[in-house]
């Protein structure tokens, strides 16, 4: 029974040393993320979402944008503000990730959503992606069916005077 | 039995528990499925193809027997949102030769899994299209179909641009649907594909059904809603479905199979059906379908 016990704690033990020493490290919950501010970016230097998320006016998707992108600006180096020397050396840096964000869309696979024909009918990012990313809140959106069906049906956003648009099932379902 | 021992067997349970747990995954990922590249996937695609031709003669559930039947005009009953649009198939039978070209090239761009051993020696198969008497088979895409009466969820329904669709999540499999399908077009999906490694998303843009649910021939709903979007976004023009073909008609060698707009003068589909005798199924021909087959009379 001794022996029972002691070879229980032992592989008990074991298990945990090897998940502290030989795992790999926990992924930060938003990678990158760090570096970008898109209150810095936004209205104060007149960009559009489109101009980083490429795609946003006429894609289906709105992709993230890559460190060559990033580097469209940046080549010119800054000369304030405290984040500066960081950025500088992540971009000398190459290492640093060349697609630094990792974001996985959540659209379920039998649903289809293109942006272009969204911003095509004047719907702008802000309608459907709230002002939270001024604040740097990123994430979070809870997209319903129910969202999309009532303005579709023209039920919200009755001020915006959006079109009305098809809510038959294949129009939106594969 | 003891207290004693009862509480050594209930310790030790739960001391592996601990243990193990959370670690059965990788303690039987030998155990996983094999994972195959696409391209021996196509290849086991097309073998299923052979077989299914080869089975063909023997298990067809309804004799083609084609009657005559005039072009297929509007949709009717009229839809509820009106469309110019009304999409469907010609299959020219003079040229067909039951080559089964489209079947491979259907089953790559739907994702269509095989099935299990069993089920293709009996010859069932989940083919979109089905060889029967050595004519391509699949959903009419009728203005009365049937189908979609008896859903009792409301999975099947019609698109204003006359298509029959399907909504695979809402589908919760009664198959009723397959049983008021004179043509047997709708294949029930009894295995779990993914599970058993007997699907492959070659398509992306089409989902792979789960198992338990009913699939038909969708006319290649993808591609059209996918040019339809970008005819809305960049060309910015009135949208009739030009220039989009199914995987079927595509991959035809003989060029039998045209895609098209019936409501179109000018498409494609009625040049084509122009001056043609058409034919239809017996058993569909009184649901106004929109694939349909030529024969005769150039």
């Amino acid at each position: 029974m001794k022996y029972f016990v002691v070879i229980i704690v032992a592989l008990f033990s074991a298990f945990i040393m090897a998940d502290l020493f030989f795992a790999p490290p926990a992924a930060p919950l938003r990678q990158g993320s760090r570096f970008f501010r898109h209150q810095l970016h936004g209205e104060n230097i007149g960009l559009e979402c489109a101009a980083c998320h490429q795609g946003a006016e006429v894609l289906d998707h709105a992709y993230m944008p890559s460190k060559s992108d990033c580097l469209a600006c940046h080549r010119l180096p800054l000369t304030e503000g405290p984040m500066a020397e960081s950025l500088d050396s992540a971009f000398a840096d190459d290492t640093y990730p060349f697609y630094n964000w990792n974001v996985k869309s959540k659209l379920p696979e039998h649903v289809v959503f293109h942006h272009g024909v969204h911003a095509k009918a004047k719907v702008s990012c802000e309608d459907c992606h709230g002002s939270r990313y001024k604040d740097d809140l990123y994430g979070g959106e809870k997209f319903t069916m129910k969202f999309c069906t009532d303005c579709h049906q023209g039920k919200t956003f009755s001020t915006k005077n959006f079109r009305t648009a098809a809510v038959y099932c294949g129009a939106c379902h594969r | 039995m003891e207290r004693r021992c009862f509480l050594k067997i209930m310790g030790t349970l739960t001391a592996s528990f601990m243990l193990f747990g959370c670690r059965l995954e990788g303690i039987f990922k030998s155990a996983e499925k094999q994972v195959s590249n696409s391209i021996d996937f196509a290849n086991r695609v097309a073998k299923e193809v052979k077989q299914a031709l080869s089975k063909s003669g023997e298990s067809s559930l309804f004799s083609l027997n084609l009657v005559k039947v005039t072009m297929p005009g509007e949709m009717n009953p009229p839809m509820p949102v009106l469309s110019r649009n009304r999409f469907g198939m010609a299959i020219d039978l003079d040229l067909c030769n039951g080559c089964g070209e489209c079947i491979y090239a259907c089953n790559l761009e739907n994702n269509i899994p095989l099935v299990t051993q069993e089920e293709s020696a009996k010859g069932r198969f989940l083919h979109w299209i089905s060889m029967v008497d050595g004519v391509p088979v699949m959903c009419g895409h009728c203005s009365f179909a049937p189908c979609e009466k008896v859903c009792p969820t409301g999975a099947a329904t019609h698109t204003p641009d006359g298509l029959s669709t399907m909504v695979y999540k809402r589908c919760a499999g009664s198959r009723f649907c397959g049983a008021n399908c004179p043509i047997n077009a709708r294949k029930f999906n009894y295995n779990n594909a993914q599970e058993l490694g007997l699907s492959y998303q070659f398509n992306p843009k089409v989902p792979l059904r789960t198992a338990k649910v009913m699939e038909k021939c969708s006319l290649c709903i993808q591609r059209l809603q996918d040019d339809r979007l970008r005819h809305k976004t960049v060309l910015d023009s009135e949208w009739d479905g030009r220039g989009v073909k199914t995987a079927c008609a595509a991959a035809c060698p003989k060029k039998a199979i045209t895609f098209g707009n019936w409501l179109n003068p000018e498409s494609e589909l009625v040049k084509v059906a122009r001056g043609r005798e058409i034919y239809a199924p017996k058993a569909l021909a009184h649901l106004d379908p929109s694939v349909v087959y030529l024969k005769g009379k150039r």
